[in-house]
């Protein structure tokens, strides 16, 4: 049996490269293809259960619904925000005021009765879909400082049927 | 003056830093694709919040809906009617009851109670506000009652 000594023509080997360019760059080539950006997606969770849909509850709460009810335009912009009896009007700042008022009602975020309670949204028929989740975002809560950690609010949302019904759907 | 002629050497590149940088990308590119979002429509624009963050529990199985508007190459509007995009179909919003009910046979052959089935309603931002309503309330005449609402996470 011949060894192969292996200190005498110690030629350097050559990997070939070439093949593995090949497939490195279709490689590369691919995942920059099927690259697309999105945005991070986000949920906003809403339990609707069965029974609420048909009737209004009728065992008494210990906390009475927060009543948001969103008024639109003929165009489905929207018109105001109403919280209870308080009209918070229109504007830029306006799901911040919301927001605010929600901050009020529950005394501080995390308090033991935000469990209970239960913010109900009244909205016209043909009001923006962005409107809605704004006021829900907004009742939900809000961010931080640091802007990382959501500061939770109120957890429970749900709906009124709308207001305008089909008159007002196309 | 001496005229270097001496070896008309092959031109060796050295490969190894291309290498480097390749795989790099390739590594940046494997990591930053996502094969997930396969089931988001092009055609909605979502809208922003920024609250909306990324679920930390992700249920294994959901239901998601893409609900929006026929758009042309400019993102116009073209038609008023919202429709739901399911499957390739474009299913007029209010005549989406059957296929509830199919979705609802599914999961039931496949032991899921469609109650615990989350219904993920990415909708577009112009879309009426009564018409999600609507898709809500046949869902859950379908046996859904779970709900979630979802939009893009604003920069800030």
């Amino acid at each position: 049996m011949k060894l192969r000594s292996s200190g005498r023509e110690a030629e350097k080997i050559e990997p070939q490269m070439a093949p593995m360019i090949d497939v490195v760059f279709q490689l590369l080539i691919f995942f920059m293809l099927t690259l697309n950006i999105v945005e991070p997606e986000g949920d906003f969770n809403i339990n609707m259960p069965i029974t609420n849909s048909a009737e209004p509850s009728d065992e008494p709460d210990i906390f009475p619904d927060i009543k948001v009810r969103l008024v639109a335009n003929e165009d489905g912009t929207l018109n105001t925000i109403r919280l209870g009896q308080v009209n918070l009007g229109n504007g830029p700042n306006v799901f911040a005021g919301l927001n605010h008022e929600i901050l009020k009602i529950i005394g501080k975020p995390g308090n033991p009765i935000t469990k209970d309670m239960e913010v109900e949204i009244e909205s016209d028929y043909n009001l923006h879909y962005e409107y809605t989740l704004k006021a829900v975002s907004a009742c939900t809560g809000r961010l931080d400082s640091s802007g990382k950690h959501i500061i939770r609010y109120i957890e429970k949302i749900k709906f009124a049927p709308p207001v305008g019904g089909n008159s007002a759907g196309s | 003056m001496r005229i270097k002629s001496k070896k008309p050497a092959v031109a060796d590149i050295d490969m190894t830093p291309m290498i480097d940088i390749v795989f790099q990308l390739i590594a940046f590119f494997m990591v930053i694709t996502n094969f997930e979002q396969i089931q988001a429509d092009e055609r909605v624009k979502l809208p922003s919040d920024s609250l909306a963050k990324p679920p930390e529990v992700k249920a294994a199985d959901e239901l998601v809906l893409n609900i929006g508007f026929e758009r042309n190459d400019k993102g116009e509007i073209t038609d008023p009617e919202a429709y739901i995009f399911y499957n390739g179909e474009k299913i007029p919003v209010l005549q989406f009851g059957p296929k509830f009910e199919q979705e609802a046979r599914i999961y039931k052959q496949k032991n899921q109670d469609p109650k615990e089935v989350p219904v993920i309603l990415r909708t577009d931002a112009l879309v009426k506000t009564g018409l999600v309503q609507d898709l809500i309330k046949i869902a859950q005449e379908n046996g859904f009652t779970k709900f979630a609402f979802k939009a893009t996470q604003k920069t800030q």
